[in-house]
């Protein structure tokens, strides 16, 4: 615990030799090739905030399993409003707030199934996507305890959970590259942001559902769209560098008659304490996209 | 290109604004318009327009009236009526149908809703409402380009609007506040008048009186119309509103001199008839009289802008040329670097909004309310707002004699007796040197001149110090009548005890006035003869003189000593009367003798010379002391008087006018003994100019004198000239203030930068042409209002270069925002948050800021040169002071976001991304993915933390802004309103952060408790910076720092 801040300090300096970030090409520019006495006036500050920050979470969270809940409740109701010196924490960007995005990025996906140029933007995004999943690249981290948080604060150097591309099955691009669109059922990615230090309570998995009056099939990858605890939580770029993201694979199983209609589906993250449900924020724990198959 | 368009537009803009400031500052005039309500010279009809200048040079020239030469058979048939029987009804009727009723025109009144309307486009308005227009534009662009259009630039227009309009209402309230005082001075009294027609007497409502009726007044009228008197019965009247001369006049069918104001055959519209009877032909009404000509005059004045209005004007220049170049320079980076039209508006506005410095104007109005609120608390009401600054700016003051540099109440000042001159106490309070009361002389003398005396005290008096008390007489008697009742004690019983049995009052042939009386001792059964006049004639009645009680014969050498008193009294533009008595022998003038006064069967000569007592209406006691203030303080006074050159000269040298040792071109020739045409005029500074005179000067030699000599009196002025002298000081560049209570003086209190009336004394016709009122008639108040008026310029200075200050901080978020990409720092919101929330209580509370010294030991401004507003204010609030606080906000806004994890290295050109709702997962520098919305709240939070820094810094700034050249050490921390103006910005700042629901109104969100310390340092070393600055200042006056950040 006490090592956790001791990370963070090192970062701004770490950054400069920084390789880019390997699992998103989204990701904005991260030249941080200055070195100013500001940027350190500033890391200097951070570093005191975040130990306190740090400190008063994991007193917070290891300390009273049983409390949590109701504390949760309370930081909730105030926390858009008042600043609370007593955890530290900075409106909404507390354990309960947890960024959806979808891949391909798009909020409208159509394509004409039957015109591999026609989709074979959306591919190329879902391959990008999965090059950091790769077997290969996965089979050189740690297999974790299923179901339990990777706590490793006190180690210097933070191992990587194991988040095989593989086990996106039919969607893992691995058998069908075209991810089920060429058939006309496209699977959709959905990742969690990553946010330092963020530990979900429950067992969280992805619920989707389509909004028309008859349900639409869907198949999830990992099965249930379970989002295992063992890759919690996550330690920021510079001590956990290969850090991959759980994901889960939607696969919409359309039939012909849905296609050419729009169809959209809200996915949501379920079943913690991860809020989904913010008026103004639509991508807080949620996500929803319009998918229109031609043939 | 860009330059050429921008300035194109910058210099269109600025001819508008020019010519709006220009349109408002003439309908804030049109409030001092004449008798009913405002005025508005733009909405003038078509006729006067048309002919306005051709109109306004007839109206300066000397009145056409020759009635007066005319014989009564030529009046009448003039104005087809009779002597007699006066009009028919008949003609009446049509004459009233063809001339209109005798009233003065009432100025046509601006609608109210235009006046609004003013308020509302003015100043700053028209470029906020550019940026309202755009966001409005820019919310229906997204709206019809957008699925779900962010409502940011709808709330922002709607905020825009309701800022230009709130403040146009607040000044728009401020304005008719003030333009309400006149109110009360409206005469709402309908005057009646007693018209003789078809030979009756009829009372008719005044307004009804039309030419060549024939009408009746008596003591205690009010004339309706300028008559032709055809018959008179002593009757006098009141010219003092019209001519400034306090004296009543007589009036007779007499013509008696070519100029109908001297003639004493015409009396003129509403002036008053003070005693007896008169009756005459009505040969002027309404506008054409006199009085309406005056009014006209007047009102039809174009006066100019005052000096604080030239001088916001400049200002809103200079920030205008400033936001507009600022704007439009961005606008066209923003499309040449690649932004959509769409943005680069927003841009627009967010500069314009940013620049503007929304309530400052708002700001200025309040400190002009405050300093016209403490004004009036020391007797200077302030009609109009912006006339609070001008008497600070004056460099000349013009004022009239009569009232305002004297007391308007005749008083003894001399007294000639026992072959010497004794000096009678003429100050307010009794507190000057008395004389040697104990002769038996003024006893004698003290009697004559009770008796003689048909003044007396108004009933009901006795509580009020004599001098105070009203008197029914005319004003030398009541002069007399307070001198002896203030030596002598009780007139009233001496006139008791001396029961009088006989009477010939004043006439002018005879030049004397004398009753006889019965003796206080009852054994004594003579009769005493009592007389005074005019001292020449009473001398030739007097055989012998009276010397220490004992009578003498009058000898050569006594009637060359009273010549010698005679001239030397005269000589202080006193006026002189002479008094005399006799005890008639009893064996003549037995007791119950019937004396008849009309065919005079009593000896009126060989009678006992007395003495002479001289009256003068003597200078209040503040107003010595007040000119040498304002002659210390570097204004000209200038005395313009209708009254004759010597008394305005003997006045003028007894407040100061004149300054001792200051000769005129004739006290040398007098002294040297030479032709006056021999002295070099300039080797007098002082002259006294005879209205005369002044008609034959041309402009070069007007300007002439006004510019060599130093100390000017113009006596015998008539108003037209009045307001030529105003017009020859303000040629020469001065800011010229006028003082005077007569309708004589109105043309002139219009003309002037500030025209001063008397609240007491004044005409209602002065009030309403003046900008302020005395409401004591003190000219000592006149120095309050120059010191208040530097006070106030000088504190304005200060809360300008306040609030322009956080301009910078304002500005450059919106820069860095456009060239470096990086997230916005600062939203309008916020900075609208600033302008009109926390800036507005301290920019406010320095106006109640002391003066740094002596503001009275220092010249006047030079319009010219000192501005309100200059480039040292601007490079002192833009250059320095506000790029400290710039540095400040953005320490607090990269501490934020680097606490949040977006470190400064990566925020350069992060704003595409940054801004883009579609992208959810913008990592940062520690890996962490955000949403838009997340990225947004830190953002916002940013926002408040910048918006903080701006109050912690302003604190500084307030303090450095207290003083302009002396340490703050110096001047002390004793302006309580500005200690509470810090508690209060700092309060409102927390407020608007932690406050509930500020997430989702304002989008302000609530800041960790050290983020407020992020400004603290630069907060710290702008105080540093500027007392160093001050210090240096001090120390090397004149020197390079001095000549570049004084302001």
């Amino acid at each position: 615990m006490s090592s956790s801040p001791q990370v963070q300090t090192q970062k701004p300096n770490q950054d400069q030799t920084q390789e880019p970030n390997q699992d998103q090409t989204q990701g904005p520019n991260q030249d941080q090739n200055q070195d100013n006495a500001k940027e350190e006036v500033k890391a200097e500050e951070k570093e005191e905030k975040k130990e306190e920050k740090r400190e008063k979470k994991e007193d917070k969270k290891e300390a009273n399993e049983a409390k949590r809940e109701q504390k949760k409740e309370k930081q909730d109701s105030w926390k858009d409003f008042i600043y609370n010196p007593r955890t530290g924490e900075f409106l909404g960007r507390t354990a309960g707030s947890w960024g959806l995005v979808i891949r391909p990025h798009a909020v409208e996906i159509t394509f004409n199934r039957s015109d591999p140029e026609n989709y074979k933007h959306y591919i190329r995004q879902l391959h990008d996507l999965l090059q950091s999943y790769n077997d290969s690249i996965q089979e050189r981290n740690e297999l974790c305890m299923v179901g339990e948080y990777t706590t490793q604060d006190n180690e210097p150097v933070k191992k990587v959970c194991q988040f095989k591309r593989s086990t996106l099955r039919q969607c893992s691009g691995l058998p069908d590259p075209s991810f089920g669109f060429k058939e006309g059922k496209p699977c959709i990615i959905i990742k969690m942001n990553r946010v330092i230090g963020l530990k979900p309570e429950g067992d969280p998995y992805i619920n989707c559902t389509a909004k028309r009056a008859t349900s639409l099939q869907m198949q999830y990858f990992p099965s249930e769209g379970r989002l295992d605890k063992m890759f919690f939580p996550y330690y920021g770029k510079k001590s956990h560098p290969d850090y991959v993201q759980p994901l889960v694979a939607v696969k919409l199983l359309f039939t012909k008659e849905d296609y050419n209609i729009e169809q959209t589906v809200e996915c949501k993250v379920e079943g913690s304490n991860l809020r989904n449900d913010d008026e103004r924020d639509k991508f807080l724990g949620r996500v929803t996209f319009r998918v229109k198959v031609s043939e | 290109m860009c330059m050429t368009m921008m300035s194109m537009f910058g210099c269109m803009l600025m001819a508008w604004l020019a010519r709006r400031t220009r349109c408002l500052r003439r309908e804030q005039e049109g409030e001092g318009g004449f008798n009913t309500g405002p005025v508005d010279k733009d909405d003038r009809s078509p006729k006067k327009k048309k002919g306005g200048t051709k109109d306004m040079d007839d109206l300066k020239k000397e009145v056409p009236i020759t009635e007066h030469k005319m014989s009564l058979e030529e009046v009448c048939r003039k104005f087809q009526t009779d002597v007699v029987q006066g009009l028919t009804n008949a003609k009446a009727a049509e004459f009233l149908l063809r001339d209109g009723p005798n009233a003065l025109t009432p100025p046509p009144t601006t609608p109210e809703w235009v006046k609004f309307c003013r308020q509302l486009f003015g100043g700053f308005s028209i470029l906020l409402w550019t940026g309202a227009i755009l966001c409005f534009l820019a919310y229906a662009i997204q709206a019809a380009t957008e699925d779900e259009p962010a409502g940011d630039n709808l709330y922002l227009g709607i905020v825009l609007t309701a800022v230009v309009v709130i403040t146009g209402c607040f000044s728009y309230f401020q304005e008719a506040k003030s333009s309400k005082i006149m109110e009360s001075f409206k005469n709402m009294v309908p005057q009646q008048a007693l018209v003789i027609r078809e030979g009756e007497k009829v009372q008719i409502n005044a307004e009804e009186v039309v030419a060549g009726d024939l009408i009746e007044v008596k003591g205690g009228d009010r004339i309706p119309a300028d008559i032709r008197v055809t018959s008179a019965h002593g009757c006098k009247v009141d010219n003092s509103s019209l001519t400034g001369e306090s004296e009543p006049q007589s009036r007779s069918p007499d013509c008696t001199h070519d100029n109908p104001l001297e003639t004493r055959n015409i009396a003129f519209f509403s002036t008053n008839c003070v005693e007896g009877t008169a009756r005459g032909i009505v040969i002027c009404t309404g506008d054409r009289t006199v009085m309406g000509r005056i009014a006209t005059l007047t009102s039809g004045l174009e006066t100019g802008k005052t000096p604080i209005a030239v001088e916001i004007e400049h200002f809103i220049h200079i920030i205008t040329g400033v936001a507009v170049f600022l704007g439009v320079t961005f606008f066209i980076l923003a499309i040449i670097l690649g932004y959509t039209w769409l943005e680069a508006v927003i841009f627009l506005i967010g500069i314009i909004v940013a620049n503007v410095p929304e309530g400052l104007l708002a700001t200025v109005t309040v400190c002009l309310t405050l300093t016209a609120k403490r004004m009036a608390k020391k007797n200077c009401l302030v009609k109009n707002l912006e006339a609070v600054e001008t008497l600070g700016s004056t460099s000349t003051i013009c004022s009239d004699k009569t009232g305002t540099l004297t007391q308007n109440r005749m008083t003894v000042a001399h007294m000639w007796f026992d072959n010497q001159i004794h000096e009678a106490d003429t100050t307010e309070d009794q507190s000057g040197a008395a004389f040697d009361k104990s002769s038996v002389t003024w006893l004698s003398l003290s009697r004559v001149a009770a008796l003689c005396n048909r003044a007396q005290f108004k009933a009901g008096q006795d509580s009020v110090a004599i001098l105070k008390r009203d008197v029914a007489g005319d004003a030398s008697e009541s002069a007399l009548l307070k001198c002896i009742e203030l030596s002598c004690g009780s007139v009233r019983m001496m006139r008791d005890k001396n029961k009088k049995v006989a009477e010939i009052p004043f006439n002018s042939t005879n030049k004397y006035q004398l009753s006889i009386h019965e003796t206080e001792d009852p054994n004594d059964n003579r009769y005493l003869l009592v007389m005074k006049g005019a001292p020449e004639r009473i001398l030739d009645r007097c055989s012998t003189i009276m010397l220490q009680g004992k009578e003498q014969p009058m000898d050569e050498e006594m009637k060359e000593a009273f010549q010698n008193a005679y001239m030397e009294l005269g000589g202080l533009g006193e006026r002189v009367l002479g008094f005399c008595h006799l005890l008639l022998p009893e064996d003549q003038y037995p007791k119950g003798f019937a004396f008849d006064t009309d065919d005079v069967n009593f000896q009126t000569d060989n009678l006992c010379f007395v003495g002479l007592m001289s009256m003068i209406d003597p200078p209040r006691a503040a107003v010595p002391d007040a000119v040498g203030k304002c002659r210390s303080a570097g204004i000209k006074v200038i005395m313009v008087t209708g009254d004759h050159p010597i008394t305005a000269k003997a006045i003028a040298k007894g407040v100061g006018i004149i300054s001792e040792g200051n000769e005129t071109v004739e006290d040398i020739a007098a002294r040297l003994n030479i032709p006056v045409s021999q002295v070099n005029p300039r080797d007098a500074k002082a002259c006294v100019i005879h209205g005369s005179d002044l008609k034959d000067l041309s402009q070069d030699q007007m300007d002439d004198i006004l510019r060599n000599h130093t100390e000017i009196v113009f006596a015998r002025t008539s108003p037209q000239q009045k307001l030529i002298i105003v017009e020859g000081c303000q040629r020469l560049g001065a800011i010229v203030a006028v003082t005077g209570d007569g309708v004589n003086d109105s043309p002139a209190l219009k003309k002037a930068d500030i025209g001063v009336a008397m609240g007491i004394s004044g005409s209602d016709v002065s009030k309403q042409a003046a900008d302020m009122i005395l409401l004591d008639d003190n000219f000592a108040s006149i120095v309050t209002g120059v010191e208040e008026g530097r006070l106030i310029f000088d504190n304005l200075k200060k809360s300008i270069a306040y609030t322009l200050t956080s301009n910078i901080p304002e500005i450059t978020p919106f820069l860095f925002f456009i060239i470096v990409n990086i997230p916005l720092p600062l939203g309008t919101i916020t900075i609208l948050c600033i302008d009109l929330g926390t800036d507005m209580v301290p920019a406010i509370s320095l106006a109640y800021e002391t003066a740094e010294s002596d503001i009275m030991k220092r010249q006047p401004r030079n319009p010219s040169r000192d501005k309100l507003v200059n480039e040292r204010l601007i490079s002192i609030a833009y250059g320095q002071i506000g790029m400290i606080q710039a540095l400040g906000g953005f320490f607090a806004y990269f501490v934020i976001l680097a606490e949040n994890g977006f470190l400064p290295s990566q925020l350069v050109g992060i704003r595409l991304n940054w801004d883009d709702r579609n992208l959810n997962d913008l990592e940062d520098s520690y890996g962490q993915q955000w949403t838009y919305e997340q990225r947004k709240i830190v953002e916002f939070t940013c926002h408040t933390a910048f918006f903080v820094s701006i109050v912690v810094v302003q604190w500084a700034d307030l303090i450095i802004c207290k003083t302009r050249r002396n340490s703050v050490f110096q001047q002390g921390m004793r302006n309580k309103i500005l200690i509470f103006g810090l508690f209060e910005e700092t309060a409102l700042a927390a407020f608007l952060s932690y406050c509930p629901g500020m997430d989702v109104a304002l989008r302000m969100y609530p800041l960790k408790p050290t983020w407020w310390f992020c400004a603290f340092p630069y907060s710290f070393l702008i105080f540093v910076y500027d007392e160093a600055r001050k210090l240096i200042l001090r120390r090397n006056p004149g020197g390079w720092v001095e000549k570049e950040t004084y302001y």
